[in-house]
């Protein structure tokens, strides 16, 4: 249903297109292409020319060429059969070269806008738009707009959406955002700022885990020099020399661990000044809220926040001596799997206040929770354990069974050590995921943490909450516990609190949507 | 740290039983996929055993029986079970169904969230004239499965939730 039906559509700037309203990208995105085009075919080019003294390779470079002419060639017809257009009701675009396809999204469906720039992006004033349709996760992308055509957009539809949506007519805001200039900096008033970076957060770096997948990925090239080091003809050495080869290995590990621990600090570093560089997080009038960040790819996320339906505040191990956490948002249909990262890692206290004011509650990620008490810690400790039994039985097989490879040198004590140690450990993650587990009520959110090395907090609005199941194991059915599951559309779809006593979880479920559970009581 | 142990329980509350067993035809049903299966399964693994090198089949050997014994008993139990234990309704505001032998599984939805009623006929389950009903939501955790009703009240099922949630507003989000 629409509040201005005949209504022909173009956002402002964006000009009329051709006679049926069909517009083009930006024909500078002619040059992304190959550009593009080249830096995929930069490393097998390096090769080829590396290899030409070799001799032999003309074929070679022939082959790299018409590649990179192919791939030109390609964008070009890419862009050429690109098209896109607004209707008063829809959103088209027409992609395909071979065979043809035509997405569409409702303009009043319209949940989120999403700009991006690639460095070749900015260097040639373009950007690439992403939208959201809130309801299923595919987005439309309109990859090669101007800057100012993508601000354009993004105000056009998300106003156009929220109109639509609270049936109010087009008040004081609209004639000041159709003026394609203004559009921007009448935005601008109004605005409320959440939260922008501060660099002393930047000490949190390091003790994120994100970037941890980088350092090992790092290492393990490094690993392939290992080979290349002169253990070898050190051990060889005799007498005297002995000291000198036992203090120089000292020496090496010491110096790999620290070569290690730098390049970690370096590079959780640079990739959260990468990130993270300009971060704003502001609330448009309008109810909407953009998060804009990046150095050299700059991205600006919209997402309406009444799509918002609840915040997930995560504290990894490493970040809990420091006092510091992250803030993710929980949206219905926007962001990847329905969660978008708001904060980088940074201090508790600021998460907590950027988390409430999303919230539009307080207490909600600072209350205490109820645990679920002591028959949930036999329940998860005794699960845990499974795993080290586990464990040992598969240590144990080869071990006392299989008397063929290198398991037969293995002593009889080896599956006894291995139960030992991860028993140990499990004990430990038990008792903390025990001790971190706890449900909790406000006015209007579900609270529920979780977790024993991340321990996570996650708020989830009441009125997004579509309906409850409540799974017991046989297990869980002997010690009257459940895992409870309240079901939403936001987010990864889910809320659990696991391990809960039948009674808590039944009285939370009733108490957090009255009316849901009425008659169902025993 | 910020979680506090409750110090006493009150009187604890469960959620009763939903009203409606599945029916009956749907116990020789299982039965019926249960044998399907175990037979499957063990020829599977008489095959397997004939091509194992001795020194697997030694202790592969044993673990096979296990496993076909466990499908042995299961199909002398789970069946009876399942069929005491799985029970639905549908009233006017909500479904809530029930499912689980060892487990249990209990699951509420309100129709004014529901999306979609879809309903499937297997090829066996033709044969015993049954039918499942799956009812979803707009998230993925959310779908109900109505197992077992007979196809004239699956149909009618059917027919009621697709009135009464043709009538919600909105996204149902």
């Amino acid at each position: 249903m629409l509040a201005d039906g005949g209504m022909p559509a173009p956002p402002p700037g964006m000009g009329a297109g051709d006679e049926e309203g069909w517009h083009r990208l930006s024909a500078r995105m002619l040059l992304v292409h190959p550009v593009r085009a080249l830096m995929s075919m930069a490393v097998p080019l390096v090769l080829v020319v590396f290899g030409v003294s070799r001799g032999d390779n003309g074929p070679w470079l022939w082959f790299v060429v018409v590649g990179a002419v192919l791939a030109v060639v390609f964008g070009v017809l890419a862009w050429f059969f690109t098209t896109y257009r607004f209707t008063s009701e829809q959103l088209q675009l027409r992609t395909g070269v071979l065979s043809r396809k035509v997405v569409t999204a409702p303009l009043d469906r319209i949940r989120s806008v999403d700009l991006e720039s690639t460095p070749i992006h900015r260097v040639l004033g373009l950007a690439k738009a992403k939208i959201g349709t809130g309801v299923d996760t595919s987005q439309i992308e309109l990859d090669g707009l101007t800057r100012q055509q993508g601000a354009d957009l993004r105000v056009f539809l998300l106003r156009r959406s929220h109109v639509v949506d609270t049936g109010d007519s087009p008040s004081t805001e609209a004639p000041a955002a159709t003026d394609a200039d203004a559009g921007a900096t009448a935005d601008r008033t109004g605005e409320e700022e959440l939260a922008r970076i501060n660099w002393g957060w930047l000490r949190y770096a390091p003790f994120s885990l994100s970037s941890l997948v980088v350092v090992a990925g790092a290492a393990g090239v490094l690993g392939q020099f290992g080979d290349d080091l002169p253990f070898d003809e050190v051990s060889a050495a005799q007498g005297a020399w002995e000291w000198v080869i036992a203090r120089s290995l000292v020496l090496l590990i010491a110096g790999a661990v620290v070569a290690l621990l730098l390049s970690w600090v370096l590079v959780s570093t640079a990739s959260y000044v990468l990130n993270w560089w300009n971060l704003r997080l502001v609330r448009e009038p309008g109810g909407k809220i953009r998060l804009s960040r990046g150095l050299l790819t700059t991205r600006s996320q919209t997402i309406e926040s009444a799509k918002i339906r609840g915040v997930l505040m995560t504290e990894q191990f490493l970040l809990r001596f420091v006092r510091g956490a992250e803030l993710t948002a929980l949206a219905t249909g926007v962001g990847t799997g329905g969660t978008t990262r708001l904060l980088p890692p940074a201090p508790r206290r600021v998460v907590e206040q950027v988390g409430h004011e999303l919230l539009e509650e307080d207490g909600a990620l600072t209350m205490a929770l109820t645990g679920h008490g002591p028959k949930a810690r036999r329940r998860i400790h005794v699960s845990q354990q499974w795993g080290s039994l586990f464990l040992a039985v598969l240590v144990a097989v080869p071990t006392y069974w299989i008397d063929v490879w290198w398991f037969a040198s293995w002593p009889w004590w080896v599956p006894l050590a291995a139960l030992g140690a991860v028993g140990l450990l499990n004990l430990a993650i038990a008792e903390a995921s025990w001790r971190n587990l706890g449900h909790g009520l406000t006015q209007d959110h579900v609270v529920v943490q979780t977790g024993a090395i991340i321990r996570s907090r996650e708020v989830l609005e009441r009125a997004g909450i579509i309906g409850w199941v409540l799974h017991q194991s046989f297990f869980q059915r002997r010690l009257g516990l459940a895992d409870l599951t309240a079901t939403t559309a936001a987010g990864n779809e889910r809320l659990v609190a696991p391990n809960i006593p039948v009674g808590a979880a039944i009285e939370l479920a009733d108490a957090a949507t009255p009316g849901m559970l009425d008659r169902l009581r025993a | 740290m910020t979680v506090v142990q409750p110090t006493r329980h009150a009187a604890e509350p469960t959620l009763r039983e939903p009203a409606h067993r599945v029916n009956p035809r749907a116990l020789k049903y299982w039965v019926i996929t249960d044998a399907i299966w175990s037979f499957v399964v063990g020829v599977g693994l008489v095959v397997g055993y004939q091509f194992l090198p001795d020194s697997w089949a030694r202790w592969l050997g044993p673990l096979f029986i296990l496993i076909m014994l466990y499908n042995v008993v299961t199909l002398a139990l789970e069946p009876l079970i399942r069929y005491r234990r799985t029970r639905w309704e549908v009233t006017g505001e909500r479904v809530f169904s029930q499912t689980g032998w060892l487990s249990r599984d209990q699951r509420i939805a309100p129709l004014s969230r529901v999306q979609t009623v879809d309903t499937q006929r297997g090829p066996v389950m033709r044969l015993f004239r049954l039918a499942n009903i799956t009812v979803t939501t707009a998230s993925a955790a959310g779908p109900i499965t109505l197992t077992c009703l007979d196809t004239d009240l699956a149909d009618q099922v059917t027919a009621d939730l697709a009135r009464v949630t043709g009538q919600t507003r909105g996204d149902a989000t």
